[in-house]
């Protein structure tokens, strides 16, 4: 476990006990070899660019993280005060590992990197996140992602 | 988000982090790993640790044994554990009683003024900032911050709220000073980076004292802030 013990309260109990929805499904969906498959990435910081709006606390929003902003000029806008800072401080692939993605489509490990990522607030209910979802796979699978990374921070 | 992305015929690999919720939740694949909070790669600027992290889970793409697969990765990230002997490269006046907003200001400032240079050295070695929630710059920090301890509930282009102003620039201000005290040689842990900024810098203390203010105010939203974002629990005042 991610050290639930070393994660100070009330932190601990939250995410802990955070109400997870119960889902009645397994999708289950497969797909390709990896060197065939062109992957996104899903992150829970809740990335903005630099002079972006942060994200509301709580939002179920989701938004476009594309994949030409200037990895120097991304934010978290999920700020914990029990998580981590010093990571992501030093390197945004921490979090967002977009960087190493590109390493693995230039060396053949995987296909390709998809143009737009994206990103949503991590502690947000996932109630609220139903039309984010539909958004996120809309764009997706128009973008001939068949791979998605969830990096929840 | 792994369930309904599966559901719209996206397959989908997770890093996990608490295994209460990724054990409730049921991802389809995932990859519980031992990392903090915030960092589901384990360590930055570390390539090749982040990329044994990120192709075990990729590499649950392929497998078709599902509909639920959970592998643990094995191994701490390289910098969990305290650097022995560590010591800040900033030196500080050692801390005195600030109890007056002015006297606050004052000393804020006059360490910001010995942090920023020193900060400038991270931004030149890592190529980036974290700093940039707030609308400010750090020129402005200490008049704006100590001004709620004086009753003011100003607000910032970015931010149209006193309490959304305050919690962006403490964030903020905790980026500055987390990056500053990384600028130079092999960083220490996060643990020992939360302790210096708690323990030994007015920045700190102004945060522990904002967040009394806050706690105290009438405004609200001001007081939900400042409980939930200003101050881990563990330097909480007694």
């Amino acid at each position: 476990m991610a050290r639930l013990d070393d994660i100070p309260e009330p932190t601990r109990t939250a995410v802990r006990d955070v109400p997870c929805p119960n889902f009645e499904t397994t999708p289950f969906v497969a797909g390709p070899p990896l060197a065939q498959r062109r992957i996104a990435i899903v992150s829970s910081a809740a990335l903005i660019h630099r002079g972006d709006a942060p994200f509301p606390f709580g939002s179920g929003e989701t938004r476009a993280v594309p994949g030409d902003w200037d990895v120097r000029d991304i934010l978290t806008s999920h700020v914990s005060i029990n998580f981590d800072r010093a990571g992501f401080q030093r390197d945004v692939n921490v979090a967002y590992p977009v960087e190493r993605l590109r390493e693995l489509a230039k060396e053949g490990v995987i296909a390709s990197v998809a143009n737009t990522h994206f990103t949503v607030m991590g502690s947000s209910d996932p109630k609220d996140m139903v039309e984010s979802a539909d958004t996120i796979a809309a764009a997706f699978h128009a973008d001939g992602v068949n791979g998605v990374l969830l990096a929840p921070v | 988000m792994a369930h309904m992305l599966e559901e719209r015929g996206l397959p989908t690999t997770a890093l996990a982090l608490v295994l209460p919720q990724v054990e409730r939740t049921r991802p389809p694949r995932a990859v519980m790993t031992p990392f903090m909070l915030g960092r589901p790669l384990g360590e930055p600027n570390n390539p090749a640790f982040q990329r044994r992290v990120l192709m075990q889970a990729l590499n649950l793409l392929e497998r078709t044994d599902g509909p639920v697969i959970l592998e643990h990765f094995p191994d701490d990230n390289p910098s969990w554990s305290d650097r022995v002997g560590w010591q800040p490269a900033i030196n500080l006046p050692v801390l005195s009683a600030s109890t007056t907003a002015a006297q606050w200001q004052a000393a804020f400032a006059a360490e910001l003024a010995l942090v920023l240079p020193v900060w400038e050295r991270f931004k030149a070695r890592f190529g980036r900032t974290t700093v940039g929630l707030a609308g400010q710059t750090p020129e402005t920090w200490p008049g704006f911050a100590t001004s709620y301890l004086d009753g003011a509930l100003p607000t910032v282009k970015l931010h149209d709220t006193p309490a959304l102003a305050l919690r962006f620039l403490a964030d903020d201000i905790k980026a500055l000073y987390g990056e500053a005290v990384q600028a130079d040689g092999e960083p220490p842990s996060a643990r020992q980076i939360d302790h210096w900024f708690w323990r030994q810098t007015v920045a700190g203390q102004l945060l522990i004292a904002l967040r009394g203010m806050a706690m105290k105010s009438e405004n609200n939203a001001l007081k939900t802030v400042g409980g939930r974002f200003f101050v881990p629990t563990p330097y909480l005042p007694a």
